[in-house]
Parts: structure tokens; sequence; C-alpha cells
């Protein structure tokens, strides 16, 4: 109980030291602790202690934001990107493969000249070999 | 010599000037007479640095308090040893420590390259010397290090006690060797875009100089989480502080780049990608920079005297501007022929891996500017603290990890399902066997231990694929070139460094998976109050608290130091003596907790108070297989001397790889 109101709130010292209370070591921070724990003790839940602490510190005494208006999008964000991301990703891959299939010699075209130093087929092939090596 | 420091930073900034206009005309009008001058003033500018900062540390040494700044962040009565470190404790003495080092880079730069790479080089330095000239800027006059006291005090402030540290004097220097070294691979980026050598020449010059800069970005991470855990006493070892975060971001864009850049070398493809990567790796250490000097966001590292906000800021402006605008003018240039033979291709594996690093990077981005966003949208600043972090990032980091398995085995160019399954068909059996047999004999619990869970199982997996691509290689080798298997393993590694050393530094992030991984599910902590000779429990160690004694060590420092008997099944195992210091002049005293530490776990004591009668307040945690952390960096650490290892024989295939490339493809580019 008490360490879920730790993790949940942030250290409220002078110093504004900026750590979760959970993480800071000060005096004000053994002070409140020793505080919510005469709360939780006095009947309170975790919840009505935090909603206590908000409406006494403002927003800013809360080690996340909550997940619901604006502060929302500072949950959804990142995942959204991510998946934008993927996706444009998915489009540049598909878009090579096509390049790479629209590169290669249909079946029936004329075959490449055999007196040419290097042939297409044959550079295939050899950057296959190399590649085999590299593995 | 305190005039002498002054004055040679005053003769650095003029020199880096005079070598930036130098360059720059020399280049415009074909000047040899004025490209010679300018060409001594890398070596000027870093003689002026020297002497400054050796006048700066005279100072230190002999207590000169007429120097504002060695009052402020020294003593009398301070070790030596930390008042080498004073140098970089502060505000004005890390931008100079800042300055040292990018000099040193560039005066490196300069004499290997001095008779080679004619095209880049003087740009490369061109953009080098700028850069220093920003620092001489803030350093002359903004943040002088000289600014002096009228009447000098007769004894100093001190150091703050939490830099009192060991890892303190030694995670500094290393961060700051990662961030200023990224200033090479992105100076000669530059000087690719300026010069239109577009070719990936300026890669294979900085490949090393990227390589390094990633391992001391990687370390200095890693020393300042073990500074945490030693030195600030509440049993963790990473807060996802603002401060941590610009350390943490770099670092995760830089490790995109070193596996993208793979796919240029290889098959001459996202140039783009890999230019904007490392620009942008550079740009967040810049980023780094001005969260810690801006005291724009609240954070335990920022400097006392967070002024230079907005020189940062508007020096961040002007560096993306650049950035951009050149790769926008050089786009046709930058445009390569991208073509792929199928979906199932270790390419397309690199690039989900640089979609995972970048949504990590960019979630800690977001996480870190959330509360100005918010202010500024909605008039309040709220706090983005380890819970945010936790729960966005670690199921990212957990499909990073899958990656990390899957990436290696997978061929370039195309893999088929049959290649698939007879690569995965083993390590995926032994991932499995494990996590069932993991999931019966600790059954997770909570939303932390199912984390847990699938990081243990994904760790064996990659482990597996690891342990198994070493053990195929070392057989193939040992039947070829009849050789014991411990030969055919050591020249299995030797002949092919970079990859094998990468594999390694692989095994490292294995370690620091697992670490995390079993300290944040399954540690737990108790809190007692106690009196001499009583006990406390915790799991299946029992402490007895045995004496409090103080000692005098110094005349500004006093340390209480708590005696706990350690015992383990009735056998006494350890002592334990955690410590409280105070320091005058100090509200605060410092914690300095006593460690037990093994692979399976840390059993962590802190005095957190204690009274008149002897009695004292005990935190005591149980950390399970933190040293695994420590461990994966010391691995991190060989595996990457073992890729940056000189290999003439590596470097002469990379050389005939090239001509044949070209052989082949330049017919069919034209």
């Amino acid at each position: 109980m008490l360490a879920d109101l730790e993790n949940a709130l942030m250290c409220k010292c002078k110093d504004k030291c900026g750590k979760v209370l959970i993480n800071c070591t000060c005096d004000t921070s053994n002070k409140t602790r020793a505080d919510f724990q005469k709360l939780l003790d006095s009947g309170l839940t975790v919840q009505q202690i935090v909603q206590q602490q908000v409406a006494l510190h403002g927003e800013t005494i809360l080690s996340a934001p909550t997940k619901i208006g604006f502060n929302l999008t500072a949950w959804v964000t990142p995942f959204a990107a991510i998946l934008v991301g993927g996706y444009g990703v998915r489009r540049i891959l598909n878009a090579w493969i096509r390049g790479k299939k629209a590169g290669t010699p249909a079946s029936g075209e004329k075959s490449p000249d055999p007196q040419e130093p290097i042939s297409s087929n044959y550079s295939r092939r050899l950057q296959e070999e190399l590649d085999k090596l590299e593995i | 010599m305190n005039d002498l420091g002054e004055f040679a930073l005053m003769v650095a900034l003029a020199t880096a000037l005079y070598g930036c206009i130098g360059y720059v005309l020399a280049a415009r009008g074909n000047r040899l007479d004025l490209y010679l001058s300018a060409d001594k003033t890398p070596v000027i500018v870093w003689g002026c640095v020297v002497v400054a900062s050796i006048a700066l540390w005279k100072a230190f040494m002999v207590d000169d308090f007429s120097l504002e700044y060695v009052w402020a962040y020294s003593n009398r009565d301070l070790d030596v040893f930390y008042k080498v470190s004073s140098f970089w404790g502060g505000q004005k003495g890390s931008l100079l420590f800042w300055t040292l080092l990018l000099t040193s880079y560039m005066v490196v730069v300069y004499f290997q390259n001095r008779k080679r790479n004619a095209k880049l080089v003087p740009y490369a330095l061109v953009v080098m010397l700028t850069i220093t000239l920003f620092f001489l800027v803030l350093l002359n006059f903004s943040t002088n290090p000289f600014e002096r006291i009228p009447l000098p005090p007769e004894d100093g402030r001190g150091l703050n006690p939490l830099l009192q540290n060991y890892w303190m004097v030694i995670h500094p220097p290393t961060l700051y060797l990662g961030y200023v070294g990224f200033t090479v691979p992105f100076a000669f980026a530059l000087a690719a875009l300026i010069t239109k050598n577009l070719d990936d020449s300026w890669i294979r010059l900085t490949r090393k100089w990227t390589l390094i800069s990633w391992f001391f970005l990687c370390m200095g991470n890693l020393f300042g989480a073990h500074w945490a855990y030693l030195e600030l006493g509440w049993g963790g070892y990473w807060a996802w502080d603002p401060v941590e975060n610009a350390a943490f971001m770099p670092l995760i864009i830089a490790t995109a780049y070193l596996h993208s850049v793979m796919i240029q070398e290889k098959k001459d493809m996202m140039k783009v990608w890999n230019m904007s990567l490392i620009l942008l790796t550079f740009v967040m250490t810049i980023f780094g920079t001005f969260i810690t000097r801006s005291g724009l966001i609240q954070s335990v590292h920022t400097f006392d005297e967070a002024t230079l906000g907005y020189y940062f800021l508007a020096f961040l402006g002007v560096i993306i501007v650049i950035c951009v605008s050149l790769i926008a003018s050089r786009l046709p240039l930058l445009r390569s022929k991208n073509e792929l033979d199928s979906f199932l291709s270790r390419e397309s594996s690199f690039l989900f891996n640089n979609l995972v690093l970048l949504g990590i990077a960019f979630a800690t981005f977001w996480g870190t500017i959330f509360p100005i966003v918010s202010e500024a949208v909605r008039g309040i600043k709220i706090t983005v603290g380890p819970p945010f972090y936790n729960q966005v990032n670690v199921p990212i980091g957990l499909v990073l990890l899958a990656l990390i398995g899957i990436g290696p085995v997978i061929a370039w160019r195309r893999a088929t399902w049959a290649h698939l399954r007879k690569n995965f068909f083993k390590p995926v059996l032994i991932a499995l066997v494990f996590g069932v047999g993991l999931w019966i004999w600790a059954l997770p619990s909570n939303r932390a231990e199912v984390y847990s869970f699938i990081a243990f199982v994904l760790c064996v997996f990659v482990m597996s694929t690891i342990i198994i691509e070493f053990l195929k290689g070392t057989l193939a080798r040992s039947h070829l070139h009849e050789e014991t298997p411990l030969q055919a393993l050591g020249s299995l590694v030797w002949r092919s460094k970079s990859r094998y050393g990468g594999y390694i530094v692989h095994v490292g992030v294995v370690f620091i998976f697992a670490g995390i991984a079993g300290s944040q599910a399954y540690g737990t902590h108790i809190e007692q109050h106690v009196k001499v000779g009583e006990s406390l429990q915790i799991r299946d160690y029992t402490l007895k608290y045995e004496r409090l004694g103080f000692i005098q060590e110094n005349p500004t420092k006093t340390r209480a130091v708590a005696q706990l008997g350690v015992y383990q099944n009735g056998r006494r195992v350890w002592t334990g003596q955690p410590e409280k210091e105070f320091y005058k002049g100090q509200n605060q005293p410092v914690s300095e907790v006593d460690v037990r530490s093994t692979w399976k776990e840390d059993l962590y004591i802190i005095l957190a108070d204690f009274k008149e009668d002897d009695s004292a307040t005990l935190k005591i945690y149980l950390n399970p297989m933190v040293s695994w952390i420590w461990m994966g960096a010391w691995i991190i650490a060989f595996g990457t001397t073992v890729s940056v290892w000189p290999d003439r024989l590596e470097a002469r295939r990379r050389l005939e790889r090239m001509k044949v490339q070209d052989a082949v493809f330049s017919p069919a580019q034209e």
C-alpha cells in the first residue's frame, strides 16, 4: 500500500529534488512516508490519498500523467508513432521489393550477350555467393 | 597561472575563429597559402585549451580560492582524488573539460588524416572548429572558470558530497568522451554533404570513431547507473530522470545508426536515412547538454547555475537548420538504388530494429518534453516519471530483445522459410522449454513479473541463437582446418572481429536485460527501527544490528557507521557497514550504502537514521541479479574491443569486396 503511494507521488521537498517518493532519501520524504502511513492506518485508500495530494499540490505531485484528457496523448503518442513508422517501413520494403522485381529480366527476354565481361545474371550470382561468404 | 589560463582561452577563441574563416576562404578562393596557415589552427587551439585546463587543475591543487569556481567546488580538506574531479563538478569546469576533449579529438582527427582524405578533412575540421568556437565563446564571455573573487576566502565551499564517489570520477569523463566523440562522425557527415562526396567514404573514415563513441556513451550510462545505485541510496540504478534520458537517447539513436549503416556498407542503400541518423545523434547530444544546463526541466542532475539554456537552444536551432537544409539540397545525390529481394531478409529485420530503437528514443524524448508541452497547451506543468517510462518503454524494449535474436540469424537478401525453420527451431525450442520450466517454478503474479517472465524467455532465445552461431562456426572451422575447438573458436572470432565482436556485445545486452528483469520484478525491501542487539529478517537473510560508531575523518567530515552481522542459514556470511556522512556546511547528510553483491542477488543496506541511544532505522533491499547489469557492461566492453581491434585481413577483404561491387554494379548503374 505505502509502496503504491510512493510510486504514484513525487517528493515535495523544498529543494525540488525531482525524485519519485520511493526513490527519495531526503528528510522531507521520510516525513511524508510517515504521514502517508498514518493516513493509510486511519483507513484512507491509496486513491483517496492521491486525490487529496493532487488537490493540495496540483497534478505536478503525480509521478506520471493521468490517462484522461490531454494527458492521454502522452501515453498514446509513442505507440501511435511506432505504428505509423511500422506502416511506413512496410510500404518502403514493398516498394524496394517491387523495384527489384521490375529490374529482374522477365522469362523470354533476350539473354545477355555472353561476350559481355560481367552479365547481370553472373553478377547477381556472384553477389549471392559473396553474401553467403559473409554470413 | 590563472592569468595565463584566461589568456589561453582568449587566444584559443581568436585562433578558432581564424581557422574557421581561413579554411573556408582557402577552399573558396583556392588559396594554398591561406590553407597552410589555417591548417595549423586545430593544434594551436588544442594547445591553448590544454594550457587553460592545466591552469584550472593547478588552482584546485593549490587551493587557490581567489577563483570563484575553485571556491565553489573545493576546500582544503578535499581528497586530492576529488580535487582532480572537481574540475568537471560544476558548469564552468565541465564546459572547459568538454572543450578539452573536443579539441583533443580534433587534433587526433587532424594527425590521423593529415596526408589523406584531402576532400573531406578540411571541411570536417571547419565543423569541429566551429563547434569548439561556440564553447570558447561561452567560456570567454558567459561562464569563465577563471572569474576572480576580489577578497579570496580562507576556505572553499567544498564539493557536493554526492559527487565524492569514485564512480563520479569515472562516470562524467566516460559520458563526455561518448558525447563529444559523436562530433567526429557528425563533422565528417556534414563535410560529405558540403563537398557532395556522398559515397560511403565518410562512413569508412568514421566507423571506428562511431563505435568508440558509442562504447563510451554506453559505458557512461552504465557507470552513471552504478554511481546512482551506490551513492543515491534508494536501492535502484535508473530513475528515468530527464538528464539520464538525455544521455540515453543519443545512445539509442547511435545504436540504430550502427545497425542501419551496415546496409549502406553492403548494399549502398539508405544513404539519406544513415546521414539523418548520425546528424540526429549529434543533435541529441547537444539537446542533452541543453537540458542539463537550461534549468528548463527539473532534474537531480542539473547544474546549480543552469543559465545557459538560450545559448544551447540557439546553437541547437542553427545545427538543425543547417542539417535539414543540407540534406534537402543534396537529396538527389543521396538517392540510392534501393532494391530488396524479399521481405524475409536481414535488411528488413534491421529496418524493424531501427523502428523499435527510434520508437524507444521517441518515447523517451516525448516523456522528457511532455511537461513543457503540457504547460504550453494546458498551462499546467505535470511530471513524467518512472511509471510512464516503465509502462511505455518496457514492452517496446521486449520487442527489441526479440529482434536481437532474430536479426543476426536471418540471411542477407533473402531468407526462405526452410532456412528460418532450420535456424530458429533449436533456439525457439530451448526458449519454450525454459519458459515452461520458469512458469511452473515461479508463476508470474503481477504485470512486472509477466514482463520479467517474457524478458527471461527472450534472453534464453537470444543467447541460444548466439551460442548456436558460435558453435556452428567453430565446428565448421574445426573440421576444415583440423583445429581444436578452442583454436577454432579463437581463429573464428579473430578472422571476423566485427561480426563476432557484435555478437559478444549482444551477449552483454542480454545480461543487462536479464539483470533489469530480475531486479525490477523480484526485489523486496524492508524498513525497520532496531536497537543494538536486535535482528531483522529479509527472505533467508538474518541481519543482527551490532553497534554504531562515529569517525571524525577530517575537520569537515564525520561518519556514523552501523555494523550488522549478516547470517544465512545460521552461518555468518558477511559484515555490513552502512554509513551516514555529515559534511560541515551541508544541510543534508549523505548515505553511504553497503552492498553484498553476488551473481544471484545484492543485499543492499542503508542507514536511514539513528537516535542518541544508538538505535537505528535501517532499510534493507534484496535486489536479484543486479550484478548481471554490471557484468553486461564488461561484456559489452570486451565485445567492442574485439570489434574495433585493428584487422588488416578484414580491411583487405572490405577493399576487395568494394572493388568487386564496383565492377559488378557500375555498368548497371550507368
